[in-house]
């Protein structure tokens, strides 16, 4: 063991720079799997990962390395790129001494490649640029490196240019990983202590802890404890994935590898948390990290799909818990509507990680589910019935309390970091403004580029702030951003009434400036969406029984084929036999049916 | 401009024919009680109009005589089913575009296997829609000479504007020929057909429209709103934003004028989208309305025949080339099904002015499904309530405003047999 010399180290990137297309070349150069047994993206195991070619979990391989005679085990760990998952990045980090910065030699630094730098900064990381994609003819190696220089002041000589898909200078990299990053640290104390950096659920196995060790020893059959939440089981297995998982006696200081030890649910274990052992326990555990927090929430209902079943509550309250078993970081709760009945309040990390779940949901779960537009997380400080002030956390506008009892309601504001090409500057400050932004900063990362850093509220950001930003920098703006804290604004809630009665899964929390705007905008949204009636339908928005938009859907006028003869028969019986059973896919208020789709018109883009 | 669209036909390939189910079907059939209408179609047109989803191929000319040897074939093979026709209509495709020698040599083969005697007795109809285009009168007069003594013609608009939206390639005043011709050769009984709610079609528009089309003195009019059928160019062009729709209630209204100026003509509406003079309806259609029985021959053509639906293949190349003793290759066929054959009965007989027969559709349909009396009744109550039915000589029949939502009333008692 002490003639090896071990390498920790992340791979971290914009979303789509390569990370995982650089991990392939790393395990094939390192013969840690065959040519033949190198599928593109081999770390992106999950289907719905190899589905939309992104990384959605974080994973860690183990290879073994020779560099001038000497001997290395290099454990590295691929992270996900998009913004939803920046946790991950996170606590990847927390297990490394490297990282390597992977930045497309095409598009050049965005604003991914920024913040996630930053954190491998503050963490005092060893970085190795990597510009990748050389082997594009639209690839400008040397301008990049400038950038890489200007926006992260890594020097440009130190940047090292690959091609992911090609090969060409991945054997230069892996000398500067064996000669560039340093050995992990020397252990601070002879008790055990290694950080729990991620945990999956297998169906065999129960869960799977990843963990890097930084003091002592850890041994299979060895009873461990949990510091942070005092639990105690018995090692039955460790092991490193290499990239199959291969089972080893001991994991010791410096190692990264995975621990099993007959542990039924995620619950039970924290990631961040430190393993030591029973018998002789370390005093202090290592610096962790808090669990993310869920930011964004909508609610999931049963909906009725196609061939006509209904979930059950039970069937769906399964299939939540199969998800949580895999994902500790989304929250379920179950809720009733007055309008779509029992169902769940999901939080969730982003965006993003909302559209996995229900897609999860529905295709392992076999679900189909109406979700209800997403809201965020707001503190709300009121006064209660004896006079005292209070906080409360309010994931939904149906949740919040009697009007007159609220002091002020908090919202969650951003730090956004928004790469731009500067012509577009003025563009992008109309857009943040629009969305109650304020201005921070600005950083120049070459002549034609520049990094905005805005606070702007959660809540506007959800919509469609990241579209708009596409569509007005023609695709070449990029955007990241993390919660900075809570402000109190001028919100208010905003009801949605339907043939005069109050529609709570459509409800909205606005500033009350543009409550009236975002109401019309709602309501001419419904009235796309739902379907003209025997009656007219009246909408309207309310701010505490204040009407201050209205719209009307008018009653039916025409709903009859024109052509039905000898040939159109079965296709026309077929037609009206299915639309009937359309008919029951909506859910109705009053009589009015209310297709599944107009829960998300709040979330719809365009004006 | 817009030609270059691509519509895809169904990859459907036939598996069966229509023998073995027309021989079920004859097995069934009480002696004389046999199919008294018959379908014909010919799949030829000289170019493909935008909306139309009719099965039709662009004729190159180098077909017509295979075609109208096998459709002969067809023919003979289903004739000892038939009782004497009372009814035959001939579409398309484009009827007017075969040549009329082959026309000679259909109509010969026609007269030989069936007994067309209602028809040439004056009781029977025998129509074929016309392009106003390719009517010349040496083709009427061997239609005459055929038996043929109604004529269908594919107006659509007299607006050029609205003709070139719909992609359809004919002088207005080539309407009124063909009219003029047909009387002419003998051929005494006319419709015309029309489209509105034509993308950009004002409701002005329409009415000149309606008012030309009154103009020509004939019996019989068809108005069509305009459909954007799936895999037609038209609705890829809407889906493209090419155009917009014409609003529902434009639709409406368009079709509330028609109804009321052809009312004050005479020209009374007696189906949905159809208006004639007192006992000038159109037989064969009736027949498909009243759920009787028909054969059909050609391409896409389909057929009811005790009880059997069936649909002939639309592909010209597998008509042609598979012949099983004379029937056609066919890709779908619905055995008889009380319940399903009692929901049709009630699709298509509530879009007529005669409306369904109370006693006799509950009765027929109480038989297939115990209950279903009730629940039409409930249903038909709940229609009357809102004003969209009414009860007249013991029948069901929709109001002018349930004219406007007759699918919606049709689902509805059709439910009562689901
Ligand atoms: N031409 C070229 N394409 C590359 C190269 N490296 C990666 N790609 C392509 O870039 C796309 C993104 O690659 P991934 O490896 O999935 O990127 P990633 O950074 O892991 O993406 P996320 O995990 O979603 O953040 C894929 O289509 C790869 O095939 C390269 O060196 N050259
Ligand atoms: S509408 Fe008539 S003429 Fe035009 S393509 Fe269709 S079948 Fe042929
Ligand atoms: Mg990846």
């Amino acid at each position: 063991m002490t003639d090896v010399q071990i390498r920790n180290f992340s791979i971290i990137a914009h979303i789509d720079h390569g990370k995982s297309t650089l991990a392939d070349r790393l395990l094939q150069a390192t013969h840690a799997v065959s040519d033949r047994e190198a599928k593109a993206q081999l770390l992106d195991s999950m289907d719905l990962e190899r589905e939309r070619g992104i990384t959605i979990k974080a994973s860690s391989v183990t290879v073994p390395h020779v560099h001038k005679g000497q001997q290395y085990m290099l454990n590295f760990i691929d992270t996900p790129g998009h913004v939803d998952f920046s946790y991950e990045v996170s606590r990847a980090l927390k297990a490394c001494e490297g990282a390597i910065l992977v930045v497309d030699a095409s598009q050049g630094v965005e604003a991914q490649t920024v913040v996630n730098a930053y954190l491998a900064i503050e963490q005092d990381l060893e970085i190795i640029p990597v510009l990748n994609k050389i082997d594009l003819p639209a690839a400008r190696p040397d301008e990049i490196a400038m950038e890489v220089e200007q926006a992260l002041g890594l020097p440009a000589e130190d940047c090292i240019s690959v091609s992911a898909k090609t090969g060409q200078g991945i054997p230069e990299l892996l000398d500067a990983i064996c000669e560039r990053l340093p050995s992990p640290r020397k252990p601070v104390t002879d008790k055990t202590r290694a950080l729990i950096f991620d945990a999956i659920y297998d169906d065999y196995r129960g869960v799977i802890i990843y963990i890097r060790v930084f003091d002592g020893v850890l041994r299979v059959g060895e009873k461990i404890h949990m510091m942070g939440l005092g639990r105690t089981f018995q090692i039955t297995e460790l092991g490193k994935y290499m990239p199959k998982p291969v089972k080893v006696k001991e994991l010791g200081p410096g190692e990264t590898g995975y621990l099993v030890a007959a542990i039924k649910t995620l619950g039970d274990v924290r990631v961040g948390d430190t393993i030591t052992r029973d018998l002789d326990p370390a005093d202090e555990a290592l610096e962790g990290y808090a669990p993310p927090n869920q930011m964004v929430f909508c609610d999931f209902y049963p909906a009725t799909s196609d061939d006509g079943k209904t979930p059950d509550f039970e069937e769906m309250r399964d299939a939540m818990d199969r998800l949580a078993l895999n994902d500790a970081s989304y929250t379920y709760q179950a809720v009733h509507s007055e309008a779509l009945g029992f169902g769940f309040r999901c939080g969730f990390l982003g965006l993003l990680h909302m559209d996995i779940i229900q897609e999860r949901l529905e295709r392992e779960g076999k679900l189909s589910v109406v979700q209800t537009a997403p809201t965020v997380s707001y503190k709300v400080l009121r006064r209660t019935k004896g006079g005292e002030t209070e906080l409360i956390e309010v994931h939904n506008p149906g949740d919040l309390p009697d009007p007159s009892t609220i002091l002020e309601i908090r919202e969650p504001i951003c730090r956004v970091e928004v790469m731009t090409p500067v012509d577009k500057i003025g563009e992008v400050m109309k857009l943040s403004l629009e969305r109650r932004g304020t201005y921070k900063s600005q950083t120049h990362i070459s002549e034609t580029r520049q990094l905005l850093t805005f606070e702007i509220p959660l809540a506007e950001l959800i919509y469609d702030f990241y579209d708009k930003l596409k569509g007005l920098t023609s695709g070449y703006g990029t955007m990241d951003y993390e919660i900075s804290g809570y402000h109190a604004d001028n919100l208010v809630k905003v009801d949605i009434l339907i043939t005069g009665e109050p529609v709570e899964a459509l409800a909205l929390i606005a500033h009350k400036d543009r409550a009236a705007a975002r109401g019309k905008l709602l309501l001419g949204r419904l009235r796309k969406v739902i379907d003209r009636h025997n009656f007219e339908i009246p909408l309207q928005a309310a701010i505490g029984g204040k009407i201050i938009a209205r719209e009307t859907i008018k009653a039916f006028r025409k709903d009859v084929t024109a052509k039905c003869y000898g040939g159109d028969v079965s296709r026309k019986r077929k037609l009206l036999d299915k639309q009937k059973k359309g008919k029951e896919k909506m859910k109705s208020i009053g009589s009015v049916n209310i297709p599944q789709k107009a829960f998300m018109a709040v979330l719809d883009s365009g004006e | 401009m817009t030609n270059d669209i691509a519509i895809s036909l169904p990859e459907q390939r036939p598996r069966q024919t229509a023998r073995r189910l027309l021989a079920d079907a004859g097995e069934s059939l009480a002696p004389a009680q046999g199919p008294r209408s018959l379908y014909i179609h010919l799949p030829f047109c000289a170019h493909k109009c935008h909306y139309c989803d009719f099965y039709s191929i662009v004729d190159r000319q180098d077909r017509q005589l295979a075609f109208t040897q096998r459709l002969q074939r067809e023919l003979l093979a289903q004739a000892p089913l038939a009782a004497p026709l009372e009814s035959i209509f001939v579409g398309g495709g484009t009827p007017t575009l075969l040549a009329p020698a082959l026309w000679t040599d259909l109509l010969t083969t026609l007269d030989r296997a069936f007994d067309l005697s209602p028809i040439r007795s004056g009781q029977g109809e025998f129509s074929v829609e016309c392009n106003p285009e390719t009517a010349t009168p040496e083709l009427f007069d061997v239609l005459v000479a055929g038996g043929v003594n109604r004529i269908s013609i594919g107006a659509q608009s007299f607006n050029t504007n609205h003709l070139h939206t719909l992609e359809r390639r004919h002088d207005p005043a080539n309407v009124a020929r063909s009219v003029e011709l047909a009387r002419g050769a003998g051929i005494g009984r006319q419709s015309v057909d029309l489209i509105f709610a034509v993308p950009g079609q004002s409701l002005e528009e329409w009415t000149g429209d309606l008012e030309r089309a009154i103009g020509l003195g004939t019996e019989h009019l068809s108005c069509y709103a305009l459909t954007y059928e799936p895999n037609t160019a038209m609705t890829a062009r809407l889906e493209r934003d090419e155009f917009i729709r014409a609003d529902e209630d434009l639709e409406a209204d368009m079709y509330e004028l028609t109804v009321e100026r052809l009312r004050a003509q005479g020209l009374d509406r007696y189906e949905v989208s159809n208006y004639a003079r007192p006992g000038r309806e159109c037989a064969h259609n009736m027949a498909y309305w009243r759920q009787h029985d028909w054969l059909a021959a050609g391409p896409s053509a389909s057929g009811h025949v005790a009880g059997h639906r069936w649909k002939n293949t639309p592909r010209l190349d597998d008509y042609l080339s598979i012949d099983d003793e004379g029937f056609a290759p066919i890709i779908e066929h619905e055995p008889p099904d009380g319940r399903r054959a009692m929901r049709e009965r009630i699709m298509t007989g509530i879009r007529l002015r005669e409306g369904l027969e109370i006693d006799v559709v509950c009765a027929a349909a109480e038989r297939v499904a115990p209950g279903a009396r009730r629940r039409l009744e409930t249903s038909a109550a709940w229609h009357k309530e809102v004003g969209l039915l009414i009860e007249r000589d013991r029948r069901w029949v929709l109001t002018d405003a349930g004219f406007l939502m007759g699918d919606r009333v049709a689902s509805d008692l059709m439910d009562a047999l689901a």
